[in-house]
C-alpha cells in the first residue's frame, strides 16, 4: 500500500486502562474479526493472558479501514503490555510505530505507568493521541482526568477523544484521529530493504519467524535473507501479516508491519532489535535497534526431575526469542543440580517465564529465592557481580557490598501520602519529590478538604530495589485501599549493609535457600523462613533441625520432630496389589523430593522464600 | 502353629498348586452387605441393598461350585466369611453357603472358618447355628468401649453390647474369639484405650486386631477431616497407643505375631496368615480377591451385576479366563517373579517371625543377602530391622515405621536379580 496510507500506531496505558478491549472495538469497527469469533481482549491469546486478565506480549494486528475521506487506510495497531515488568515490549512496539494512543482510565486518572509509558514514547519523539476512556462507568470524571492530563502532559482541550471501549462510542473518532494525526511511515521505497526485528517466535514447522516492520524496501520472497547483526542468511518461507491470526501474503511493503518464517532452527540467529535484508550483497547500514535490558532480579531456575536440564536449555533458547528480555546462564546447586541462572525485569515477569517454561514447553520447575545484583568490593581491591547468594565471596574477604537502588514514583490520593511514605521509610526509602497532578485552580472551583483528599500526587522515592522484592507491591495496594500505583526503575547502587542468610537443614546448608537481606531485616526474614520451611518438610525417621543463620550465627531454628508411627494398620480382603501400589507411590513421592543429607526435602520448600511476607 | 495348616512359604509356583501338598488354598467369602455404611469405611459393602440378599447368596453359591468345578475341588485349609457384616445376613444363607462350600472344595478337617461379626447382630441369632454350619471361628467388630465413640464412629452397638455378644458366643460354645479394636480415634484419649485394652484383657479372647484408624479418601470422614467438623486423629498419639498396647497385653500373655495382630499361643489367625506369607488364596463374591499361582485378580465390585451374570451362563475351561471373558473378573494382573519377591517380602515382614532365610531360598533359589544385603545392612544400621542367621524382621522401633522399609523392599524387589530358573 502506498506510504501516505499506511498508519503504524500501538496503544499504551497503564495496566487494566482498556488497551486491549479498546483494540477489540478497533478490530469489530474495521471488520478485522468478525463479530462472531471475537472474544474480549481477543488480542490476549495466551492462556495465561486469558487466565490473569493482562496482557503480557504486545501484539500486533493489521486493520484495513475506509476513512472519513473514502480513502482506504492500513492501519498497523500493536497492543503493549501495562505491567511495569513488560515495559521492554512497550518501548519496542514504540520503535516500531509512528504514533501512540494513551489511553486513561476516567474513574482512575493518570497513573504511574501512565507517566512512564509517556515518557517512554517521548523519547522516540511519536504524536501521542490521548484518550479518555470507560466513560461509560458511573464513576467516570473524563472531564477531571482531561484536565489533569492536560496539566500534566500538556495537551490542548480539543486533542482528547472520549471513548468506551466498552459500549464502542468514540471509536470512529479514535479511527480518523489516527488517520490525522499518527504520521505515515517516512522509509523508501526504492532503497535496499531494511526491516526491523521488533519481535519473534519459534516454530517447530517454520523455525525461527520474525515479527518486523519493514523500514526501507521490500520483503518478498525473490531472493534469500540476511539477519545483518548476526549474519545469518535464509529463505524467506512466508510472509505475512497479523489478521491477527498469521495470513500469508507475497510481499511486504515499505512502512507494513508483518513477519517473514526464515525456517532457521538456529534460534541464536535471530536478535530481536536485528535488521533483515536482502541476501546479496548490499550497502545498507543496519537499523539502531534497541537497547538490551538489564535484568533486575535473579533466581534460579532448576528442573525438578533434577535431569531435564538439555530440556530447559532448549525451552530458555527458545523463549528467549519471544522474550528479549529474559536472560540466563548456566549455574548449579548443591541441592539443585544443574540450572541456570535466569534475570528478569521484576517478580510477575520472572512468575510469568516459569509459567511459560512450564505450560509451552512441558517442564516442572523450581525457581530458587530472588535476588538483585549486587557490586561486591573485595578486600584485595578487585570486585565482583553478584546475583547469586550463594556465590557470595567469604564475609572475610568483603570489604563492601553495593546493591541496587531504584527511583520510584507512586501516584496515590492525597489522603494516601501517609500510609505510602511510611511503608516506603520502613522499607529503607528516601524522599525525593512530591507533586500533585492537578493543579488545584484549574477546572475546579471547590476546594473543599474532601477535592484536596481526593487530589492525587505524584510522590518519588529512591529505594534499594531488593526492599521491592519482598512484598511490597501487595502492601502498597492493601494500604492505600487499591488506589496506589507505582513504576521504578534502577538508577543506582550503593553501598549497603547487606548479610548472607543461609538455611541449615539438619545441619547441612541448602545453598538454594540462602539470600541476601539487610541486617535489620535478617533476623525476621529468618525465622519466617524457618517455620514455613517446618510446615513444609515432612516428618523423616529422625528429627530433622531448620536453623538459619548469618555466617556462623543461628538467628532461627525449628524441629521437625521424628516420624513415629508410618504403617497401613490393614491387611484388607487380600488386596495386595492396591497396597504395592501404594508403597510405591510412597516411594516415588520421595524420589521427586531433594535430598539434603539424609534429608527429603520437598520442592515446595524451595518455593518457601517466594512466599515469604514483611511486618 | 498348627502344623497341619501351616502354609509353606517356601513352596515353589508348583507346590502352591491347589492339588499339591498339605497344604490347602485359603477361601475368602465375601458378604457385602451392612446395615448402615460406617463414615469411615472403604469396604466394598453396601447399605439399603437387603432385597439383593437372596439372589445374591445364589449368585455366591454358583461361583463357589464354579471354583470347586474349575480347579478340581481344591483342598481348603481356611474359610474367612468377610465384608460387610456376614451376622447381617439370615443365618440360613450362611449354612447353605458353608454347606456348598464343604461340597464343592475338599476342606481339611481341621481347617479355620472364621465369620467376622457386629455385636448389634447377636441377638437375632442362635450361635449354636453357626457351629452347626461348620464356623468354628468368630470375629467380633467391637471396635471401641466407649459409648461416645462408637458413636462417632457411626456403629450401631455399644460397650454393653459388644460384651454381651462375646459372652453369648462363648455360651454358644465358641472356642476360637476375635476381637476388633480401633485406636487413633478423633477425640480418644489414652485413657479411653487403657480402658478399653484393659477391658478385653480381662474378656481373655483368643486373638485380638488392633487397628489404627485410617482416613480413607472419599469416606464421609475423611471429608469431615477435611472440612474441619472433625479433628485430624493424632498420629503421635495414636503411637502412643500403639505401644501401651503393645506392653499391656504383652504382660497378659499375649503374642504380638503381627503388626497389628495379637493372639494367644497357637491361637494366630490362620487364615491372615496366608496373606502375610504370600500363599494363594482364593476370593469369591464382587471385589474379592485372589491370588493363585503366578496371577493376581480381582472380582468385579457391583454385586447386582455380580449377582446378574452369574444367572447367566458360565464357559468351560479354564475358570480366571473364563471369569475374565464374562468380566466378571477385572484386573488380572500377572505376577512376575519381582512381584512375588516385593509381596513376600512386604506381607512377610509384617509378621513378628519375619522372613526367615531358608525360606527364603527355598522359595527364590537364592541367599536373602545375595537380593536385599546392603539394603539389610542399611536398614539394621537405621534400628528398623534385625537380622541373624534365622532371618530379617522389623525391630519393636520398625514395628510402627513398617512402611519405611516395606517401602525399600519393594523399591529394591523391581530391580532385584533373581536366579534365571526361578
Ligand atoms: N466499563 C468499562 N470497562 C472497560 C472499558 N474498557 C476496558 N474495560 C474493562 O477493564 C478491564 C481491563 O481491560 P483490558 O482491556 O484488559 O485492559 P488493558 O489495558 O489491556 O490491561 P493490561 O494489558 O493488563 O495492561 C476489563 O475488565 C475490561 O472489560 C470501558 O470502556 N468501560
Ligand atoms: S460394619 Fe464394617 S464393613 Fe460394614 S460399614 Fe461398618 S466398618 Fe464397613
Ligand atoms: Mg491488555
Amino acid at each position: 500500500m502506498d506510504l501516505s496510507h499506511i498508519r503504524n500506531f500501538c496503544i499504551i496505558a497503564h495496566i487494566d486502562h482498556g488497551k486491549s478491549t479498546l483494540a477489540d472495538r478497533l478490530m469489530q469497527a474495521t471488520g478485522a474479526v468478525s463479530d462472531r469469533e471475537l472474544t474480549a481482549q481477543h488480542l490476549d491469546s495466551m492462556d495465561l493472558e486469558r487466565e490473569r486478565g493482562i496482557t503480557i506480549k504486545a501484539q500486533a494486528v493489521r486493520l484495513g479501514y475506509t476513512g472519513a475521506d473514502k480513502s482506504e487506510y492500513q492501519l498497523n495497531l500493536i497492543d503493549t503490555p501495562g505491567h511495569v515488568d513488560f515495559t521492554y515490549e512497550v518501548s519496542r512496539s514504540l520503535a516500531a510505530s509512528d504514533g501512540a494512543l494513551l489511553v486513561v482510565d476516567a474513574t482512575q486518572g493518570i497513573q504511574a505507568q501512565t507517566l512512564a509509558n509517556v515518557y517512554l514514547a517521548m523519547e522516540y519523539d511519536l504524536p501521542i493521541i490521548p484518550v479518555v476512556n470507560k466513560i461509560d462507568l458511573p464513576a467516570a470524571e473524563p472531564e477531571r482526568v482531561a484536565s489533569e492530563m492536560a496539566s500534566v502532559f500538556g495537551f490542548s482541550d480539543d486533542e482528547f477523544v472520549f471513548v468506551s471501549a466498552k459500549t464502542g462510542e468514540g471509536v470512529v473518532e479514535i479511527l480518523e484521529a489516527i488517520v490525522d494525526r499518527v504520521s505515515p511511515p517516512k522509509g523508501d521505497p526504492d532503497a535496499p530493504l531494511r526491516a526491523l526485528i521488533f519481535d519473534s517466535k519459534y516454530d517447530s514447522y517454520k523455525g525461527v519467524i520474525a515479527y518486523v516492520r519493514a523500514v526501507d524496501g521490500r520483503l518478498d520472497r525473490t531472493g534469500p535473507i540476511r539477519l545483518m547483526a548476526t549474519g545469518a542468511t535464509a529463505e524467506a518461507l512466508e510472509i505475512g501479516y497479523f489478521g491477527p491470526a498469521m495470513t500469508s501474503e507475497e510481499s511486504l511493503e515499505t512502512g507494513e508491519v508483518g513477519y517473514v518464517a526464515t525456517g532457521l532452527k538456529d534460534v541464536a540467529a535471530c536478535r530481536v532489535g536485528d535488521t533483515v535484508t536482502i541476501g546479496g550483497p548490499s550497502n545498507a547500514d543496519p537499523l539502531p535497534g534497541y537497547e538490551p535490558m538489564k535484568p533486575m532480579v535473579y533466581t534460579g531456575l532448576y528442573p525438578a526431575d533434577g535431569e531435564s536440564f538439555p530440556e530447559l536449555r532448549d525451552a530458555l533458547d527458545k523463549l528467549r526469542l519471544n522474550d528479549p528480555a529474559l536472560s540466563f546462564e548456566p549455574e548449579s546447586s548443591a541441592a539443585l543440580g544443574f540450572g541456570f541462572r535466569c534475570g528478569f525485569l521484576g517478580l510477575l515477569h520472572m512468575d510469568v517465564t516459569q509459567e511459560r517454561l512450564e505450560r509451552e514447553y512441558d517442564l516442572t520447575l523450581i525457581a530458587t529465592a530472588p535476588s538483585v545484583g549486587y557490586k561486591v568490593m573485595l578486600t584485595n581491591g578487585g570486585e565482583v557481580e553478584v546475583d547469586n547468594p550463594s556465590a557470595m565471596p567469604p564475609v572475610q574477604e568483603i570489604d563492601k557490598i553495593h546493591e541496587p537502588w531504584v527511583d520510584l514514583s507512586i501516584v496515590a490520593p492525597s489522603r494516601h501520602i501517609g500510609a505510602v511514605m511510611e511503608l516506603v521509610t520502613s522499607r529503607r526509602g528516601e524522599y525525593t519529590r512530591m507533586e500533585y497532578l492537578q493543579s488545584v485552580d484549574s477546572n475546579r472551583e471547590d476546594s473543599s478538604s474532601s477535592a484536596a483528599a481526593d487530589a492525587r500526587v505524584l510522590l518519588e522515592y529512591k529505594m534499594p530495589m531488593a526492599e521491592l522484592l519482598v512484598d511490597f507491591h501487595s502492601q502498597l495496594k492493601s494500604r492505600s485501599q487499591g488506589y496506589a500505583s507505582m513504576d521504578y526503575s534502577i538508577c543506582e547502587s550503593r553501598p549497603g549493609d547487606m548479610v548472607k542468610l543461609d538455611v541449615l537443614v539438619n545441619y547441612t546448608p541448602v545453598d538454594a535457600l540462602s539470600m541476601m537481606l539487610h541486617r535489620d531485616n535478617a533476623q525476621g526474614q529468618g525465622r519466617e523462613l524457618v517455620s514455613k520451611l517446618k510446615k513444609l518438610i515432612p516428618r523423616q525417621m529422625f528429627e530433622v533441625p531448620i536453623q538459619s543463620a548469618i555466617g556462623s550465627r543461628v538467628v532461627a531454628r525449628e524441629t521437625v520432630k521424628a516420624m513415629r508411627k508410618n504403617v497401613l494398620a490393614k491387611c484388607y480382603g487380600g488386596d495386595v496389589t492396591r497396597k504395592r501400589k501404594l508403597l510405591e507411590k510412597q516411594a516415588k513421592g520421595k524420589k521427586r523430593m531433594k535430598k539434603i543429607g539424609s534429608v527429603d526435602v520437598p520442592q515446595e520448600a524451595f518455593m518457601a522464600v517466594l512466599s515469604l511476607e514483611r511486618d | 502353629m498348627d502344623s497341619r495348616v501351616r502354609v509353606n512359604p517356601a513352596g515353589t509356583p508348583e507346590s502352591q498348586t491347589t492339588e499339591g501338598g498339605s497344604n490347602g488354598l485359603s477361601l475368602y467369602v465375601h458378604i457385602p452387605f451392612c446395615e448402615t455404611k460406617c463414615h469411615y469405611c472403604d469396604f466394598n459393602t453396601y447399605a439399603g441393598i437387603e432385597a439383593l440378599i437372596p439372589g445374591y447368596l445364589s449368585a455366591l453359591e454358583t461361583e463357589i461350585r464354579f471354583w470347586g468345578r474349575g480347579l478340581s475341588r481344591p483342598k481348603v485349609s481356611t474359610v474367612f466369611f468377610g465384608g460387610g457384616t456376614p451376622s447381617y445376613v439370615p443365618i440360613e444363607g450362611i449354612e447353605a453357603i458353608c454347606a456348598a462350600i464343604f461340597e464343592a472344595f475338599d476342606v481339611d478337617d481341621g481347617a479355620e472358618v472364621t465369620l467376622e461379626s457386629n455385636p448389634g447382630d447377636y441377638s437375632r441369632h442362635d450361635l449354636t447355628r453357626y457351629i452347626g454350619a461348620g464356623i468354628n471361628r468368630l470375629s467380633i467388630g467391637v471396635q471401641s468401649l466407649d459409648d461416645g465413640l462408637l458413636k462417632s464412629l457411626s456403629r450401631r452397638h455399644d460397650a454393653e453390647t459388644a460384651i454381651g455378644a462375646y459372652q453369648s458366643a462363648r455360651q454358644a460354645g465358641f472356642e476360637n474369639i476375635n476381637l476388633d479394636l480401633m485406636f487413633g480415634l478423633s477425640g480418644q484419649t489414652i485413657e479411653q484405650w487403657r480402658d478399653s485394652v484393659a477391658c478385653v484383657i480381662a474378656l481373655r479372647p483368643e486373638h485380638l486386631s488392633l487397628y489404627a484408624l485410617t482416613l480413607e479418601p472419599g469416606t464421609p470422614l475423611d471429608a469431615m477431616v477435611k472440612s474441619g467438623e472433625v479433628a485430624d486423629p493424632d498420629p503421635d498419639l495414636a503411637a502412643d497407643m500403639y505401644l501401651y498396647a503393645e506392653s499391656a497385653l504383652g504382660d497378659a500373655g499375649f503374642d504380638h505375631y503381627e503388626i497389628s495382630n495379637w493372639s494367644l499361643p497357637d491361637r494366630e489367625s490362620r487364615h491372615n496368615l496366608a496373606y502375610w506369607l504370600n500363599a494363594p488364596y482364593l476370593g469369591v463374591g464382587p471385589g474379592a480377591h485372589s491370588y493363585l499361582p503366578n496371577r493376581r485378580f480381582a472380582a468385579l465390585r457391583s454385586p447386582r451385576r455380580y449377582v446378574d451374570l452369574f444367572g447367566g451362563v458360565l464357559p468351560e475351561g479354564d475358570p480366571v479366563e473364563a471369569l475374565s471373558s464374562l468380566r466378571i473378573l477385572e484386573s488380572v494382573e500377572p505376577v512376575t517373579a519381582t512381584m512375588e519377591l516385593a509381596d513376600t517380602m512386604m506381607m512377610g515382614m509384617r509378621l513378628s517371625r519375619g522372613i526367615r532365610t531358608d525360606e527364603f531360598l527355598a522359595r527364590f533359589g537364592t541367599d536373602i543377602s545375595d537380593v536385599f544385603g546392603p539394603l539389610i545392612d542399611e536398614l539394621s544400621g537405621m534400628g528398623l530391622l534385625v537380622s541373624d542367621e534365622v532371618g530379617i524382621r522389623l525391630s519393636d522401633s520398625g514395628h510402627l515405621l513398617g512402611n519405611e522399609v516395606f517401602e525399600r523392599f519393594v523399591t529394591a524387589s523391581a530391580e532385584a536379580n533373581l536366579p534365571g530358573n526361578y
